[in-house]
């Protein structure tokens, strides 16, 4: 939408030729489909380099640090208030009792294409300023559109798996504003015909973070339309007074996914953004997440009064009637904005409500780390776009043949995802773990589960014993032990690389370590230790030297006869968990790795004549 | 005579015409010269010492149309510096048939004017009637008279509603806008896409023909080029042997000139005398065809020069331009675009706005699909580009032959106290074929001759008038074989000067 000048990025100026000719030539022929993994997410095929986006890139950098200055100020401010004033924080909230909050959703999402949509010049992120841009890209004097067609595949795919209608016959329109981003003055968007119309998304419990769940069961929210259209060039300030424009990012082919307004809290709706998100890199359709600049939002909001008689004096967007007036809050470029500018914005509707005031229509902006939506610009400063079909690009005809080859090519579903790690026989998580390691980290997290999985199954793939249970212990080391440290830290898969602790798991499930050793280890490959875990194992000692029988009667024989009133408490008393605490004295008092808790556990038990430990 | 001696004859008559301001820049003259020398030397080289095709002929460039060794300024202060780094695919096809580019033509600015006066580098004038200059019509007035004077062999313009037959009618050339789809555009300067057309001046039918024929190739640079495929189904197998020509009853205004209305009857008698047969025909939608123009054209210009901001070509104002919560451009396109260009964005953008869309640009939408059912109603060959079942009208006529302007051309003086709206009744003959897509072509005709301005008799010059023949979608072929057959006839028809002789005082 109106430019996405806001975001801003230092970036080295070169002066790079306004056209490139090798643009003419990088772009990769495109398969209709790629072959995937079903339920692998794998990162943007069509990247033309070889090297692949660096990931701490500016963009990043300065969003993690808005996020922590935002972090800071929040905490600031609820210093600074005094307790009584903080409406609605624990419990219900009699305002919300009495106003229904309506929220709809505009997703812009970067294509994964190799070229432009108008031009065959090749899509860039972070490529050196102005050096993918092909003359219709900057509107010279004489040139013209040439629709890609390849940029449909994406955007199709996108389309269905959003379970929309793909249109026969869709065309592209001219939307007018000037704006120095905007090299035509104006956007080429589907405003009268869009290639996609009528679907749906459906949010389960695994789509919120863990309990906050504020619906009964799953949610369906319509999805108005989706329409293809032209990305902005990037401006990057530089204080205090120059603007440089960067040409790269100009008509890379964006789709835009507009919700129905059937959201009517502002978890659903970040909920709603984060699966729109989730489904779109699932099925390969777009470069970045979120938090990269790949995906932005705008959000509508109204509030109306429960118990008022509906329709009369409501207002009807896209068929839905009976609204209160509603405003736009533009270009929110994370999850997090989107909940916090909804909520912001829904009390600040109330509070002029119930104080006798009138909601405009109006566009209104949102920083993070702000408590109020700022006025943009009111109805009458609202810009007529003065929407025009363009008259140089023909109707897109799309084929029942190509929308049925690529629904049947389409990777499997996230919610089919989540049921494949609770149901399946190789995985058998919980389905809070499940969803959690969807969400996480882009979907990365999952790869790397998949990964950890796939090694454990071919070291294991004759073991009855201990194959079934792979998947869930994996989940918990990849969950649980590895998301621990990376608790503050950027999630990097090179970290501590799949193959090394899958060599920790099976050391472990081998009972070749202790579950001490096996933690440390992990510990020692995430602070950077560059020896493989073989190594560290062998050099220093580690392996489980396993006690003979005989060693194990002693060491436990002796420490019974230490503690004759703990014995007496578990024979006499029938304590019997305090059979562990014997346990941990056996670990403790032999050479480190050499107590196996579960055999010396056996070996108290014999001695104190009790009955053998239940099987896990 | 070789073609080095021509090129000399024509920079030697850009001297002496040099005061019609028919060019905006020329082409260097001794590489220009050089290059008709070598043309003539591979033309003794070759086996017949053949003289044909376009190699070593001069020929000018209406200047909204890229060329990468000239500015493209489209007579506008906005792009007074502007070199384009291309060749639009027309020039690169007339170079690579060895022609020679004379230089850039003089035009109304962003080809938005009927008369070529609102140019950024003076208006062009024509010949003289009495002490008056006359208008050289527009908007390719430039390429008009560069090609009537001798300047060049013949010219390219570009025909929006009009812009080539117009000065063609108004200046005594022939001026030929071919089927819309035809012919490039990449490289020529949007005014009004769905309408732009490049048409060819020359002072003979055979000589536009030759050009047509090495620009008639499909171009996938231009997303509306007419594909291979489509191309294959176009034009019928008629001959000019025994034609239907139809006359449109609705042409035959009150403001029609009455030395125009004896010029159409006296060219209908040629046809007549050749064998063809006259057929009235009604086209009931022309009445609003001027009115859907003046809607769409300038909705159309209003978009397509938003583009013009002076951020990454062109000119640029002086100083801050715009203030904070506006656009950085706001001062620098007041400056540079001329009153008609604005006045035509300031139509467009009105009847694009949510308030006016759907009575303006949406009515004349469908005036315009009416205007082309009108047309397919009375041609005998079905329109190619329309859906549906492609059978012989068998009432139908081949081509319609009508006047391409309702009048002789006025003096600039008189224009000068023109309305606008005044100007753009100008347009009302060439408008219709616009709006359909449709080949035309204006052919001069002489006036009778007790219509003649005795003082130009006396001087030898022939007057005429513009005779438009206008073909089903495709039928470019036809049009111009028809051309032909009429300006031989009418040159039967008068016994005075040779058509060799230089019209323009």
């Amino acid at each position: 939408m109106l430019a996405y000048h806001t975001r801003t990025a230092l970036a080295a100026i070169s002066r790079g030729p306004y056209i490139c000719r090798s643009c003419l030539r990088r772009g990769k022929s495109l398969p209709l489909a790629v072959a995937h993994n079903p339920i692998s997410i794998p990162n943007r095929t069509f990247q033309t380099d070889a090297e692949p986006p660096p990931n701490d890139n500016n963009d990043t950098t300065s969003f993690r640090k808005l996020l922590k200055d935002a972090a800071k100020k929040k905490r600031k401010a609820a210093r600074d208030v005094p307790p009584s004033s903080k409406r609605a924080q624990k419990g219900k909230d009699p305002r919300l009792e009495k106003w229904e909050l309506t929220v709809g959703i505009e997703v812009h999402a970067e294509l994964n294409t190799a070229r432009k949509l108008f031009s065959r010049a090749a899509t860039s992120s972070s490529d050196t300023p102005n050096t993918h841009v092909a003359l219709f890209d900057t509107a010279f004097p004489g040139s013209q559109p040439q629709f890609q067609r390849e940029t449909l595949i994406p955007a199709l795919r996108a389309a269905l798996a959003l379970n929309c209608d793909i249109q026969p016959k869709s065309s592209f329109d001219r939307k007018h504003y000037f704006y120095q981003d905007q090299p035509s003055g104006y956007q080429i968007t589907q405003y009268y015909e869009p290639f996609a119309r009528d679907g749906h998304v459906t949010l389960y419990p695994h789509d919120f973070p863990a309990g906050v769940s504020p619906e009964d069961g799953p949610v369906t929210i319509g999805i108005k339309q989706v329409q293809m259209e032209q990305d902005t060039a990037k401006t990057i300030h530089e204080p205090p007074s120059t603007h440089l424009l960067d040409f790269n990012r100009v008509s890379h082919p964006l789709i835009e996914i507009i919700t129905l307004p059937q959201i009517h809290n502002p978890t659903t709706a970040a909920a709603c953004v984060r699966k729109i998100q989730t489904i779109l890199k699932t099925v390969n359709a777009v470069t970045t997440g979120m938090e990269m600049g790949g995906l932005r939002a705008d959000v509508n909001v109204s509030v109306r009064e429960r118990s008022a008689p509906s329709t009369e004096h409501g207002h009807s967007y896209s068929g839905v009637t009976g609204l209160g007036q509603r405003t736009e809050i533009k270009n929110l470029a994370s999850i997090k904005a989107v909940e916090e500018a909804i909520v912001a914005e829904r009390d600040r509707q109330i509070d002029l409500l119930e104080s006798g005031g009138v909601v405009e229509g109006e566009t209104r902006g949102w920083t993070l780390g702000n408590t109020t939506t700022k006025r943009l610009r009111g109805k009458e400063g609202e810009i007529d776009y003065r929407y025009m079909p363009d008259p140089d690009i023909a109707p897109v005809i799309v084929g029942k043949d190509v929308v049925a080859h690529l629904r049947n090519t389409l990777p499997m579903s996230s919610d089919d995802c989540v049921n494949m790690l609770v149901d399946g026989q190789d995985y058998r998580l919980t389905s809070k773990d499940a969803s959690t390691l969807l969400i996480l980290d882009d979907g990365d997290r999952l790869d790397y589960y998949f990964d950890v999985v796939e090694s454990l199954k071919t070291i294991f793939s004759g073991n009855a014993e201990i194959l079934p249970r792979v998947g869930k212990v994996a989940g918990n080391w990849v969950l649980m032990e590895l998301g621990g440290l990376f608790r503050n830290e950027q999630w990097s898969e090179s970290r501590v690389p799949s193959k090394q602790l899958a060599s920790i798991i099976v050391h472990l499930l081998n009972k070749q370590i202790t579950g001490r050793t096996a933690k440390l280890l992990l510990a020692r490959k995430f602070e950077g230790d560059p020896s493989s875990v073989e190594q560290i194992i062998a050099n220093e000692d580690l392996m489980l030297r396993p006690l003979s029988r005989e060693e194990y009667m002693d060491l436990a024989q002796k420490l019974i006869e230490e503690k004759p009133d703990m014995v007496n408490d578990i024979v006499e008393k029938q304590q019997h968990q305090k059979v562990k605490w014997f346990v941990g004295r056996m670990m403790s008092k032999g050479a480190e790795g050499t107590v196996e808790p579960g055999t010396a556990e056996a070996v108290l038990r014999e001695l104190l004549q009790l009955p053998p430990m239940e099987q896990k | 005579m070789s073609l080095l001696k021509h090129a000399k004859e024509h920079l030697s008559n850009q001297s002496t015409f040099n005061f019609l301001n028919a060019f905006v820049s020329l082409a260097d003259r001794t590489s220009l010269l050089a290059r008709a020398q070598s043309a003539d030397e591979a033309q003794l080289a070759s086996p017949h010492g053949a003289r044909h095709g376009l190699a070593g002929k001069l020929i000018g460039i209406k200047d909204n149309i890229c060329t990468t060794d000239l500015p493209t300024t489209a007579a506008s202060s906005m792009l007074k510096n502007f070199m384009s780094p291309y060749d639009a695919t027309v020039v690169k096809q007339l170079r690579g048939a060895g022609a020679i580019v004379a230089g850039k033509t003089n035009m109304d600015e962003f080809g938005m004017g009927s008369h070529s006066t609102h140019s950024a580098f003076g208006s062009v004038q024509s010949s003289r009637r009495g002490g008056e200059i006359l208008s050289a019509g527009g908007s390719s007035g430039g390429s008009a008279v560069a090609v009537a004077s001798a300047q060049c062999w013949a010219a390219l313009g570009t025909d929006t509603g009009g812009s080539v037959r117009l000065p063609a009618a108004y200046t005594g050339v022939v001026g030929y806008k071919p089927s819309y789809g035809l012919l490039s555009r990449w490289g020529v300067i949007a005014y009004a896409n769905s309408l732009d057309t490049v048409g060819i001046m020359a002072r003979h039918v055979d000589g536009v023909k030759s050009i047509f024929e090495k620009l008639n190739v499909y171009d996938p640079q231009d997303p509306t080029s007419l594909p291979p495929s489509t191309r294959s189904h176009l034009g019928s197998s008629k001959t000019t042997t025994l034609l239907k020509i139809g006359i449109p009853l609705e042409y035959n205004i009150s403001s029609l000139h009455p030395t125009v209305r004896k010029a159409w009857i006296q060219s209908l008698r040629h046809l007549e005398e050749c064998g063809h047969t006259l057929h009235p025909v009604n086209l009931p939608s022309t009445q609003h065809a001027l009115s859907a123009y003046y809607v769409l054209a300038p909705a159309e210009a209003s978009s397509n020069l938003a583009k013009y901001d002076g951020v990454r070509y062109g000119s640029r104002a002086e100083g801050i331009d715009g203030t904070p919560s506006s656009v950085l451009f706001a001062k620098t396109r007041g400056q540079f675009l001329g009153p008609e260009v604005r006045r035509r964005i300031l139509l467009g953008a009105f009847s694009l706005s949510a308030q006016a869309i759907d009575n303006y640009f949406i009515q004349a939408q469908k005036v315009r699909r009416l205007v082309s059912n009108d047309f397919n109603q009375v041609f005998e060959a079905p329109n190619q580009l329309v859906a549906g079942p492609s059978t012989l009208n068998s009432d139908g006529v081949d081509v319609l032959l009508c006047p391409t302007a309702p009048t002789l051309p006025p003096s600039l003086a008189e224009i000068e106290n023109q309305e606008p709206l005044d100007a753009y009744m100008n347009d009302v003959f060439t408008v219709p074929a616009s709006l359909a897509g449709l080949p035309a072509i204006s052919v001069p005709v002489p006036i009778a001759k007790e219509d003649r301005n005795p003082e130009l008799l006396e001087q030898g010059i022939r007057e005429t008038a513009g005779m438009q023949i206008i073909g089903q979608f495709g039928d470019d072929n036809l049009v111009l074989d028809v051309a032909r057959q009429l300006a031989q006839a009418v040159d039967l028809g008068s016994v005075h000067d040779q058509s060799d002789s230089i019209t323009t005082a």
